[in-house]
C-alpha cells in the first residue's frame, strides 16, 4: 500500500448560495485558512471560497514548501514565528498527514560579509523568538555531511545560520486539511468558479460577479495570488505589486539522507528532499515580471550548476520534473494583509517568495481581522497603507529565493 | 539510477534494466560523491528541428529539406534524447555517446515538428509486470525477426494486424509463474470468466499519443505530425490492478479519493501522486481520464505537461552553465602577491586584508597607504543635455557646480529611496564624470541610460568602470607622497585636475572617505601596475603599506560615511539616512521628489544614528546587534568597528525616533550601554581630509630630480591573451554612419572598428585620437585611450569548435564579421575573418575566459 495516497480527506462541494457573510477569492492556502479559522476560532461559517481553478492550484501548489521564521526584521519574525508554531501543531489540530518535517535550515555565507550578515540573521531572529544560531564550518559539516566546503574550490563556505526551526510539510496536504476543516463546518468551497467582477453599493464592495452569477457579500477577501492587482482594479484600488515567474525541480526519489534544508544566499540557490525523497531545488525571481508559468531552460541548468557546487553528490541524480508559480512582490518584500480603504474590501497579498510558509499565520490573522473588524497587532505592520504612510517594512537580509 | 518506462536505446555496460518498478524501494542517496568535470554542451542552429525519426519524421524532415530548410533530426532511437521544448524556441536533447553523454541545444529559425508517435496502452490489471507481455508493435518485431513466442494469443480491446489469435473479453489479470513468466490470460465475458494458457500475451489496448514535448510547448507554435497527433484511446478500467507503476497506486485508491470529493483531474494526480512518478503519467493518464469519465464528468484534458521529458542527470542538465564570473582588477595579481586575502565585494575579487589589519589601519591614519578602489563605478557623460540628464537623475544641484569641481550625490528611485551614492565631477558644461559603488555600477549605467533614452535627451554615454584604474592615497603623508610622484600642483577639496603621476596620466580627485587627506588616482587600468608598484617604492620610507577592505570599512567608520547596501535598506530615504543636505527640494524635478516631499510630510518613524560604546575598551558589538531602550526593542547596528584611534567601539544603526522625531539619547547593546551621537566620530570639522595642502613647497622638499620612464601598458592578466592597444568612440549615430559607413565590421584610419552599438565603436590598433575627434561631425563625442581589454587570435576551425561549446548564440556567416555576446557567460566581442577569429575581452574577466575556453 502506497503511504503517500491520501485516504482520509473527503469535501463536501455545495451548490452556490445567493449571498454569504464573507466571500472569499481564491482557494489557494491563504484563502482557505482564513475561511479554516473564521470557522474554528470564530463560528463565522457562512463563508464561500471561490476559486477559478481547482483548490491549492495556483502557488499553493506550486511553490517548494520551506517553513521557516528566520526573517531579518522584527515585525516579520515574529509574524512567521507565529506561523511556524501552528505549523507545528497544525497535524494534531485536523487530524490530518501533512507530513510536517521539522528539519533544521543552514543559511550559508561565503564571504565575510555575507557571515556578518547571517550573523545579524541569527541576532534578531534570537531577540525574537525564532531559533537561529551562527555556525563555524566544521558544525556545517556536521549538519550536512554532504556538502563540499571548497564549493568545488571557487565558493568556500565561511560560515552559516543554521535555523532549528526550519521544516517543510507536503503543501497539497495543507490546502486539503484546511479546506476539509473549513467544509466540515459549513464553508461552502466553489471550484471552476471565475471572479469576473466586485458589486458596488456606492463606495462598497457588496459582492462579487462570477461565471456563475453574482454572490452577495458582507466582506470580500482577496487571497488571489498572481493575478491580484486585476482583482483590485474592480475595486478601484491600485496595488503596488508586480508579479515574477519563480521556478523550481525535483529529482527523483531516493531514500531519505538528506538532513536538513540548505540554502546559499550569495550563490541564490536552496535545496531540501521532501517527505517522498525527491531532492528539490529553486533559485531567485525570474527578472522579467511576468504571469507566465512556462518552465525555462537557463533557470534550470544554472540552478543544477549551483546545486553541484555545493552538493556534488547532486550531479548523478537524474531530474524528474520543472515548473514555475508566480510570485506577487512589494516594494519592500513585505506581505500586504488587511483594510485597503475601499469598505467591504481586504486583501492579503505580496506573497513573493513567502507565501506557504505565512498560510497558518496568514489566514488566523486575516479571520480575526474580519470577525473583531479590529487589525490584530501582529499584521498591523503589514498593512497597505505603510506605504503612505512611509512605514515600509524592507527587509534585506530575508528577502531571498523562498 | 533511472526508472524508465520503456528501453528505446540499447542498454550500456554496466546498466541493469529490471522489468518492473512498482515504486516500493527507493535507491540510497549516494553522500559521497567527488566533483567531477562538466558534462559538454553544444549549441546548434538550423531552420527546423524535428523531434522523432520514425516515418512521420522522417517524411516531415524530407518535406522541410524540399524546401530548402536547414534541418536537424533528433532520434531518440539513435540515443538523442529530446528533455525539453522551450521557450525561444530551444529544443534540449541528451545525446549519448558511448558511455558518456552530451548535452545537444537546438534553436530552430523556423519551426519545431513534433514526431514522437504513439505508445501502446499499458496494462494495469493484476499480473501486468510479468514477462511474456508484448505491445502489437513489438510483437511484430519479434516475429518477423523469426523469434518463437510460444504459445501466443492477442488480448485488448483493439484489432491488430497479426497473425495470432485474438481471445475477446475484458482482460481480468495474467497469471505467472515463480519465476515471473507469463502462464495464463484469465478474460471476462459477460458473466463468463475464462483462462487461457499461453507464453506470451500480445496486449492492444490502444494508443496514447506521445505528445508531451508539443503540450509543453506552450505558446512556442510546434507542429505535431503523424500518430503523436492523434486523439488517443481511453482504455476500460479494471476493477482491481496498479494503474500508476511508478507510484504503486492501485485502482482501489483511485476509487477512493474519487469517492471522496477529488474529482477533479489534477486533485486526483496530487491525492494519489500517480502521474508524478518517473513516466510523468504515460501509464496513468489515459486510465485516470477515463474513470473520472466513466463516472460521469467531462473527459478532462491530460494534466500540464512540464520538462524534464527524459530523465537526465543533473551534471547533465547543469552543462553549458558557467559559475558566474567574478571580475578582478588590473592589481589582482599584486594583491595576491602581497599575500592578499581576496573577498568577493559589491561583485568583484577585492584585497579584503593584507594581513595585518592594525598596521593597514595604522598607515593610513598617521603615514600614507594605498588602495585599489578600481572597482568604483566610473561614467562618462557628455552632450548638450548633460546637464538635464543629471539634474534629473541626481536630488542634489549639478547646475551649481564648478568646473574642475565635484560633489557628493545620491541617486534616488521613484519611491525617493537611495538606490547609489557617488560623486558627480564637472569637467565643463557639457561634460561630466560619474562614480558610483563598484556594487552600483551596472544597474546605474542601465538606470541613467533608461532615463536618457526615455526623454530622448541628446547625450554620449560610456561606462568606464573596467577601463579605468583608481588608486586612492591617503594618509597625512599623502601629498607629500604625491609630491615625490612629480605632480605639479594639487587639487583642493572637492575639486579634480589631470596631472602626471609617477609618469602616468592621472586625473586627481581629492575627496576623503578614509578622514585622512585623500587623493584619488583614476588611470588607464593598463597603467595600474605601474603606478601601484612606482607608489609603493616611493613611499617605502614613509611607511607606505596597501590597506584592504576591511580597514576602508573601520577607517569610513569612524568618519560616519555610509555604505549603500549595508548601512541602507531598500527603502532608505534621505530623511531617514539624515542625508537631506544631499537634497535640494527647492529644484523643480527630480527622479524621486514627489516622493520625498509626500513622506517628508509624514512623521518620522526611524533613522540611522550614530553609537559610542561605553564604557571606552568594550568590544564592538557584532553588525546587526539589537539595539534596546530600557526593555523596549529600538533597532539594530548596521556598522560596528574597534576604533584603533579613538579607543572605543563606533558603530551606526537604525533606531526608532519618538513624536518629535528624537531618537533616545542613549540605549542597551549587548551587555553594554552605547550613547546615540552624530555619526562623525573621528575629525568630526573634517581637518584632515580637508587639511591646507602647500603643493610648491613640498615639491621643493619631495621631488627635487625626480624623474620617471615611460608608463606602458602591462601585459594581460594572462600570456595566452595579449593587451590591445584600442580606442572607444561615442558619438551621435549619424556621425559613426558618416565616418564609419554601413556594417558593424568597419575602418578606422585602417583600423579594425568594431561597431558595438548605434553610438558607440571599439576601434583596435592604433589611431590618432586628435584627428578622430576632430574628423568626427560631433563636438560632444567621447574618444578616450581603451587599455583594458585583453585579445586572442583563435584558428577558424577551432574557434568554431569552441564556440559549438560556450556560444548559444548564432554567429554571423560573411567575413570579415563582427558579433558580440557572452561567450561561456562572459561578454566577448568576437572579430571574424577567413582562416581566424579574435576573442576581445575584458582584462577583469580574461582569466575566466581563458579556464572555460579551456
Amino acid at each position: 500500500m502506497n503511504e503517500y495516497v491520501e485516504r482520509k480527506v473527503t469535501f463536501t462541494w455545495s451548490e452556490p448560495r445567493s449571498s454569504y457573510d464573507v466571500v472569499i477569492v481564491g482557494g489557494g492556502g491563504h484563502g482557505l485558512a482564513t475561511a479554516y479559522y473564521l470557522a474554528t476560532r470564530h463560528g463565522i461559517t457562512n463563508v464561500a471560497v471561490l476559486e477559478r481553478g481547482y483548490i491549492g492550484g495556483g502557488n499553493s501548489g506550486r511553490n517548494t514548501t520551506v517553513i521557516r521564521s528566520n526573517y531579518g526584521i522584527p515585525e516579520a519574525v515574529r509574524f512567521y514565528q507565529r506561523s511556524v508554531e501552528l505549523y507545528e501543531g497544525l497535524e494534531e489540530e485536523t487530524d490530518r498527514f501533512l507530513m510536517h518535517d521539522k528539519k533544521g535550515l543552514l543559511w550559508l555565507a561565503h564571504t565575510e560579509m555575507g557571515a556578518r550578515a547571517e550573523r545579524a540573521r541569527a541576532e534578531v531572529n534570537t531577540a525574537f523568538g525564532a531559533k537561529t544560531e551562527y555556525v563555524e564550518p566544521a558544525q556545517i559539516k556536521e549538519i550536512c555531511p554532504q556538502i563540499d566546503l571548497t564549493g568545488n574550490g571557487k565558493w568556500p563556505v565561511v560560515g552559516a545560520s543554521y535555523h532549528s526551526g526550519g521544516a517543510t510539510a507536503r503543501h497539497d496536504r495543507v490546502v486539503w486539511a484546511l479546506a476539509e476543516g473549513a467544509m466540515n463546518r459549513g464553508v461552502h468551497v466553489h471550484q471552476r468558479t471565475t471572479v469576473t467582477g466586485l458589486v458596488k453599493d456606492g463606495e462598497r464592495v457588496v459582492g462579487v460577479a462570477t461565471d456563475r452569477g453574482t454572490i452577495g457579500a458582507g466582506t470580500v477577501l482577496s487571497a488571489t495570488g498572481g493575478w491580484v492587482t486585476r482583482l483590485a482594479e474592480m475595486a478601484g484600488l491600485r496595488l503596488p505589486i508586480r508579479s515574477h515567474p519563480l521556478q523550481a525541480f525535483v529529482t527523483n526519489h531516493y531514500e531519505l539522507q538528506f538532513p536538513s534544508l540548505l540554502s546559499s544566499g550569495d550563490l541564490l540557490f536552496y535545496v531540501s528532499q521532501t517527505a517522498r525523497g525527491e531532492m528539490l531545488m529553486g533559485a531567485e525571481l525570474d527578472p522579467q515580471p511576468s504571469y507566465s508559468t512556462r518552465a525555462g531552460h537557463p533557470f534550470i541548468q544554472s540552478c543544477a550548476q549551483r546545486a553541484i557546487t555545493l552538493l556534488p553528490f547532486l550531479r548523478d541524480l537524474r531530474v524528474l520534473r520543472q515548473w514555475t508559480g508566480i510570485c506577487d512582490m512589494s516594494p519592500d518584500y513585505s506581505p500586504i494583509m488587511g483594510t485597503t480603504g475601499v469598505d467591504g474590501f481586504l486583501v492579503t497579498t505580496g506573497w513573493g517568495t513567502w507565501g506557504f510558509k505565512a498560510i497558518p499565520a496568514g489566514g488566523e490573522q486575516m479571520a480575526e481581522l474580519i470577525a473583531t473588524d479590529e487589525t490584530p497587532e501582529l499584521i498591523a505592520p503589514f498593512s497597505l497603507d505603510r506605504f503612505a504612510r512611509d512605514r515600509t517594512l524592507a527587509d534585506r537580509g530575508s528577502s531571498g529565493t523562498h | 539510477m533511472a526508472y524508465v518506462r520503456t528501453c528505446q536505446r540499447p542498454a550500456l555496460p554496466g546498466v541493469v534494466v529490471e522489468s518492473q518498478h512498482q515504486g516500493g524501494t527507493t535507491p540510497p542517496l549516494p553522500l559521497d560523491i567527488p566533483q567531477k568535470p562538466a558534462v559538454e554542451t553544444r549549441h546548434r542552429f538550423c531552420d527546423t528541428v524535428v523531434i522523432g525519426g520514425g516515418s512521420a519524421g522522417t517524411e516531415a524532415a524530407d518535406a522541410a529539406r524540399s524546401e530548402g530548410h536547414d534541418v536537424v533530426v533528433l532520434d531518440a532511437g539513435a540515443g538523442e534524447e529530446v528533455i525539453g521544448v522551450y521557450p525561444g524556441p530551444l529544443v534540449v536533447a541528451r545525446v549519448q555517446e558511448g558511455p558518456s553523454s552530451t548535452t545537444l541545444q537546438v534553436q530552430p529559425r523556423e519551426q519545431v515538428i513534433v514526431a514522437t508517435g504513439a505508445s501502446a496502452i499499458q496494462p494495469i490489471v493484476p499480473g501486468s509486470e510479468l514477462r511474456g507481455l508484448l505491445t502489437p508493435v513489438a510483437a511484430q518485431h519479434m516475429l518477423d525477426s523469426g523469434i518463437d513466442l510460444g504459445r501466443s494469443v492477442v488480448v485488448g480491446t483493439h484489432p491488430t494486424q497479426l497473425d495470432l489469435p485474438h481471445e475477446s473479453g475484458e482482460l481480468v489479470r495474467f497469471e505467472g509463474d515463480a519465476r515471473g513468466q507469463l502462464v495464463a490470460v484469465v478474460l471476462q465475458d459477460s458473466d463468463n470468466q475464462r483462462r487461457v494458457e499461453c507464453d506470451t500475451a500480445v496486449v492492444s489496448l490502444g494508443f496514447t499519443p506521445r505528445n508531451a514535448l508539443a503540450r509543453m510547448a506552450g505558446d512556442t507554435p510546434v507542429q505535431v505530425v503523424g500518430d503523436a497527433a492523434l486523439e488517443g484511446d481511453l482504455p476500460k478500467c479494471p476493477p482491481d490492478g496498479i494503474f500508476c507503476p511508478c507510484s504503486g497506486v492501485t485502482m482501489d485508491d483511485l476509487e477512493g479519493v474519487v469517492e471522496r470529493g477529488f474529482e477533479e483531474l489534477e486533485l486526483v494526480k496530487r491525492a494519489t501522486l500517480a502521474g508524478t512518478g518517473t513516466c510523468q503519467g504515460s501509464t496513468c493518464l489515459p486510465y485516470i481520464r477515463s474513470f473520472l469519465s466513466e463516472r460521469g464528468a467531462d473527459l478532462q484534458p491530460p494534466f500540464t505537461a512540464r520538462p524534464v521529458n527524459r530523465q537526465l542527470t543533473l551534471g547533465e542538465i547543469a552543462s553549458g552553465a558557467y559559475d558566474h564570473a567574478t571580475p578582478r582588477t588590473e592589481l589582482d595579481a599584486e594583491h595576491r602577491r602581497l599575500g592578499a586575502h581576496m573577498e568577493r565585494a559589491g561583485g568583484w575579487w577585492r584585497p579584503w586584508t593584507y594581513g595585518e589589519p592594525d598596521a593597514e589601519y595604522w598607515a593610513v591614519r598617521s603615514g600614507v597607504s594605498v588602495c585599489d578602489v578600481g572597482t568604483l563605478g566610473k561614467m562618462q557623460i557628455s552632450g548638450p543635455d548633460a546637464l538635464r540628464l543629471l539634474e534629473w537623475i541626481y536630488p542634489t544641484k549639478v547646475a551649481t557646480l564648478k568646473t574642475g569641481r565635484t560633489r557628493y550625490v545620491l541617486m534616488l528611485d521613484e519611491r525617493g529611496y537611495v538606490l547609489d551614492d557617488g560623486l558627480v565631477a564637472k569637467e565643463s558644461e557639457t561634460r561630466y564624470t560619474l562614480t558610483f559603488t563598484s556594487g552600483g555600477s551596472s544597474f546605474a549605467e542601465l538606470w541613467i541610460r533608461d532615463w536618457a533614452e526615455g526623454f530622448g535627451l541628446d547625450v554620449r554615454i560610456l561606462n568606464q568602470t573596467a577601463s579605468l584604474g583608481a588608486i586612492n592615497v591617503t594618509g597625512p603623508l599623502a601629498a607629500r607622497l604625491l609630491a615625490r610622484a612629480g605632480v605639479e600642483k594639487l587639487p583642493g577639496f572637492a575639486a579634480f585636475r589631470r596631472d602626471t603621476v609617477c609618469g602616468i596620466d592621472c586625473q586627481i580627485f581629492r575627496l576623503s572617505f578614509t578622514g585622512e587627506l585623500s587623493y584619488e588616482l583614476h588611470h588607464p587600468a593598463g597603467h595600474s601596475v605601474n603606478l601601484w608598484r612606482r607608489l609603493i617604492e616611493l613611499g617605502e620610507d614613509l611607511g607606505i603599506r596597501p590597506h584592504g577592505l576591511d580597514t576602508l570599512l573601520g577607517l569610513r567608520l569612524e568618519k560616519g560615511h555610509i555604505v549603500v547596501g549595508q548601512d541602507t535598506d531598500y527603502d532608505s530615504t534621505p530623511r531617514r539616512i539624515e542625508h537631506e543636505w544631499a537634497v535640494k527640494l527647492d529644484k523643480p524635478d527630480f527622479v524621486g521628489r514627489e516622493a520625498v516631499v509626500r513622506t517628508n510630510s509624514v512623521p518620522l518613524d526611524r533613522k540611522l544614528v550614530g553609537l559610542e560604546l561605553e564604557p571606552a575598551g568594550a568590544e564592538a558589538p557584532i553588525q546587526g546587534a539589537s539595539l534596546y531602550d530600557g526593555d523596549r526593542y529600538v533597532g539594530y547596528v548596521t556598522s560596528s568597528a574597534d576604533s584603533p584611534v579613538l579607543g572605543k567601539a563606533v558603530m551606526l544603526g537604525w533606531v526608532d525616533v519618538d513624536d518629535a522625531g528624537e531618537p533616545p539619547p542613549n540605549v542597551r547593546v549587548g551587555g553594554a550601554a552605547a550613547r546615540v551621537v552624530a555619526p562623525s566620530f573621528y575629525d568630526p570639522d573634517n581637518l584632515r581630509a580637508r587639511a591646507k595642502v602647500d603643493v610648491a613647497a613640498l615639491r621643493e622638499a619631495e621631488a627635487a630630480g625626480a624623474t620617471f620612464s615611460a608608463s606602458v601598458p602591462g601585459p594581460a592578466l594572462t600570456p595566452t591573451f595579449e593587451r590591445l592597444e584600442a580606442t572607444r568612440i561615442v558619438t551621435t549615430p549619424e556621425a559613426l554612419d558618416e565616418a564609419l559607413g554601413e556594417g558593424n565590421a568597419a575602418s578606422l584610419q585602417g583600423a579594425r572598428a568594431m561597431r558595438t552599438a548605434a553610438d558607440e565603436v571599439l576601434v583596435l590598433g592604433k589611431v590618432d585620437l586628435i584627428s578622430i575627434r576632430e574628423s568626427l561631425r560631433d563636438e560632444h563625442c567621447i574618444v578616450l585611450e581603451e587599455t583594458s581589454l585583453a585579445g586572442r587570435w583563435i584558428d577558424a576551425e577551432l574557434a568554431a569548435e569552441m564556440l559549438e561549446r560556450t556560444c548559444a548564440w548564432e554567429r554571423p556567416g560573411e567575413r570579415p564579421a563582427f558579433a558580440q555576446g557572452t561567450v561561456a557567460d562572459i561578454p566577448v566581442k568576437l572579430w571574424f575573418e577567413d582562416d581566424r577569429v579574435q576573442f576581445v575581452v575584458s582584462n577583469a574577466l580574461v582569466l575566466d575566459l581563458e579556464e572555460r575556453l579551456g
